[in-house]
């Protein structure tokens, strides 16, 4: 009896040890299990579940070869070499295959790099390609890894750098087409989450996976044209020499679609090594930034406005003295001596100042630039010709410039009055030279683009609708003062012209504003022009050029500029002449 | 595995609404304990288990196959990305333009046109 009972006594006191041992597990289960659910869940989900970004391929930027696309940016992956100095322990072994397959993109000091035992991290050379790499993977160095990144390469160099941009080091583009249309060209990043093995490779196992593909950035086909952009930037280049100016700028459109066929600035720079550019003003695009007084080239928008109202032809006459009145100021021409009764077209040929005053003063009662006379110039400048307003060209850092509408007590008549010979007012070449087109080209006004289309995802090349155009003036006056243009050009300076060719053109010659006044001792030089057939302009050139201190003309420093472009286009273009 | 008949009954009702029901039931001779009982669970539970691993392991594995043809396919585009761009270096103007074909060209000296 007693033994049964002792038998018994050890079951139950074994079963209480077990009871009690499996209360602790059970409860410490059920707190790990239920109460610490989230808490493990989320830990093992960082543990376990990794989120991987899959980085959009930014857009390549490509420009045209005749109506083939050519890429001018695109994107390289290159490798940063670098070295744990505590592990590499072959040096000599490690600098030779550094400075054998690396070559210049070699740190210079990788001796005392490697010295540095301290360190767990240098950098023995920067962005070499997959091939080099592979030869320094090759060789098995220890204590040596890689860094892959993307960069932007530049396959033409610095041609039409301004135009492009680029991207800075977080990736974001800067200036030209790179900065303004970044967003299209960037993409979206895509996701992957997923759980992974030690090795970070994703495996489908868990629920919670997300695989969302990155979408790469737009593949831009801009309208430049490599080999006018080419011989653009080697006649300005050749211009800037020969008449010794030290800032030009040149443009050449379609003044059928407003495309843009060239623009360049001189001096530039090159976009693959941004760390050379001691002046950032040359990340600018002066075309489209830097708004000044045209002068001159805006005689013919005047002539086109007295024309389309009606108050003028170009044989129509007005007696020139030399001179103006207008209110309290005197206006004078640049040329004296062609005095007397003459028509408009003459006035433009010699580019008299007081004919295009003469203009806007029959825009009101024919005395004076009335409130009348200003309101409807204002309305060919700033609404037709789109002057001091953006073109939306797609361009980053594009200035709007200025036209002081009537309203205001700065738009009297004075302003007015020089605002009709290319003064008082503020505007960047882009704009005088689409208000030009739409002069050319039957008086269609097209909004300027450097857009021509997109290559797609199967490398096919899908060109963009032109847009609409807005009507800046009629055909009849468009014609009339195209006529007068190529007359202008005829008589002075047609000697280089390819013969048979229907070619025109306006110099401009402004005065520059220092400190709040004119200054006497500078002058920019423009000359604006077209060329093509009888029946169709195929082309427009705008030339600028300028340098402190230096007096330059359009017609003698600008306009050779133009020609040497000019005669290149009509071989590039294949125009047959007449005759 | 054999039977034997083990129990028998007629009844009434069966007789008269099921008549065509087996009336004998059959009971194995052999007797599982719970031991065998708790084994043979287990047993189960472990070839489940076996076959969830193996399918798992399966697709485990594809997914190490996928990141190896990823990783072909990356390796495969870095290298064209590098080709296209050593195509367009060389066909950029700068090298046409300091090519041999370039440097022997010459001028024409006249040009005629045909007639549109």
């Amino acid at each position: 009896m007693n033994l049964e009972l002792q038998k018994g006594s050890r079951s139950k006191i074994l079963a209480a040890i077990l009871f009690g041992f499996m209360t602790v597990f059970s409860v410490r289960l059920f707190y790990l299990q239920i109460i610490q659910h989230d808490y493990y869940v989320d830990a093992a989900k960082r543990e376990q579940v990794k989120r991987l970004t899959i980085p959009a391929k930014r857009g390549t930027i490509y420009a045209l070869d005749g109506q083939t696309p050519v890429p001018l940016v695109m994107n390289q992956t290159v490798y940063t070499v670098f070295a744990d100095p505590q592990v590499a322990s072959d040096n000599n072994k490690i600098i030779d295959t550094i400075r054998r397959v690396a070559g210049g993109n070699a740190r210079p000091d990788l001796e005392s790099l490697l010295s540095l035992k301290d360190s767990r991290y240098q950098i023995l050379a920067t962005k070499i390609s997959r091939t080099q790499a592979d030869k320094i993977k090759a060789a098995k160095l220890s204590g040596i890894g890689f860094q892959e990144e993307s960069q932007r390469v530049y396959p033409e160099g610095s041609l039409a750098a301004q135009t492009l941009g680029f991207i800075d080091y977080s990736g974001i583009g800067r200036y030209g087409v790179e900065g303004k249309l970044n967003k299209r060209l960037t993409g979206v990043d895509g996701l992957l989450q997923s759980v992974t093995d030690v090795s970070d490779v994703p495996l489908t196992i868990g629920n919670n996976n997300i695989d969302q593909p990155a979408v790469d950035g737009d593949n831009i086909v801009l309208s430049i044209d490599r080999n006018v952009q080419s011989h653009t930037e080697q006649a300005l280049a050749d211009g800037l020499k020969r008449t010794g100016a030290t800032r030009g700028s040149a443009i050449v459109m379609d003044p059928q679609t407003g495309k843009i066929m060239a623009m360049t600035n001189l001096p530039t720079y090159d976009p693959s090594k941004l760390n050379e550019v001691k002046d950032v003003s040359l990340f600018n695009n002066a075309v489209v930034s830097a708004p000044y007084e045209p002068g001159s080239d805006v005689k013919t928008l005047t002539i086109a406005t007295g024309i389309d109202k009606g108050v003028v032809t170009p044989t129509s006459t007005y007696v020139n003295t030399d001179h103006i009145q207008v209110d309290d100021r005197t206006i004078s021409n640049a040329i004296f001596g062609r005095t007397g009764e003459i028509t408009f077209q003459y006035a433009l040929n010699w580019s008299l100042n007081t004919g295009f005053v003469t203009i806007a003063q029959r825009l009101g009662d024919g005395k004076s630039i009335t409130r009348e006379a200003r309101d409807t110039m204002y309305d060919y400048f700033y609404n037709r010709f789109k002057l001091g307003q953006l073109t939306g060209v797609e361009v980053a850092g594009e200035a709007a410039g200025t036209i002081i509408p009537p309203t205001v007590a700065e738009g009297n008549a004075v302003r007015y009055s020089n605002m009709a010979f290319g003064q008082g007012m503020d505007v960047p070449m882009i704009q005088v030279a689409s208000a030009f087109n739409s002069i050319v080209n039957g008086g269609k006004y097209y909004k300027p683009t450097v857009l021509a289309g997109v290559v797609d995802k199967n490398g096919k090349y899908i060109p963009n609708k032109i847009e609409n155009p807005s009507i800046s003036i009629s055909k009849s006056t468009a014609d009339q003062v195209r006529e007068m243009t190529r007359v202008a050009r005829t008589l002075f300076f047609a000697r280089g012209d390819k013969p048979g060719y229907y070619i025109g053109g306006k110099t401009g010659t402004s005065q520059v504003v220092r400190d709040g006044v004119y200054a006497n001792d500078e002058t920019i030089g423009t000359y604006l022009g077209y060329g093509g057939s009888e029946d169709t302009t195929r082309y427009v050139i705008m030339i600028q050029v300028s340098g402190d201190h230096k007096e330059l003309e359009g017609g003698l420093d600008a306009m050779p500029i133009f020609t040497d472009i000019s005669n290149w286009m009509i071989d590039y273009l294949d125009l047959q002449p007449k005759g | 595995m054999s039977y034997q008949r083990t129990q028998t009954f007629n009844n009434r009702r069966q007789q008269n609404w099921s008549r065509n029901q087996n009336t004998v039931a059959f009971v194995s001779s052999i007797k599982l304990g719970p031991v065998a009982h708790t084994v043979l669970v287990a047993l189960m539970i472990t070839v489940l288990g076996l076959i969830y691993l193996t399918q798992a392991t399966r697709a485990t594995s594809y997914d190490y196959a996928t990141q190896k043809i990823d990783s072909q396919i990356a390796e495969l585009n870095t290298q064209k990305n590098d080709l296209q761009i050593e195509n367009a270096r060389l066909t950029a103007l700068e090298t046409v333009k300091k090519s041999s074909v370039a440097s022997t060209m010459t001028t024409p000296v006249s040009t005629n046109y045909v007639e549109q």
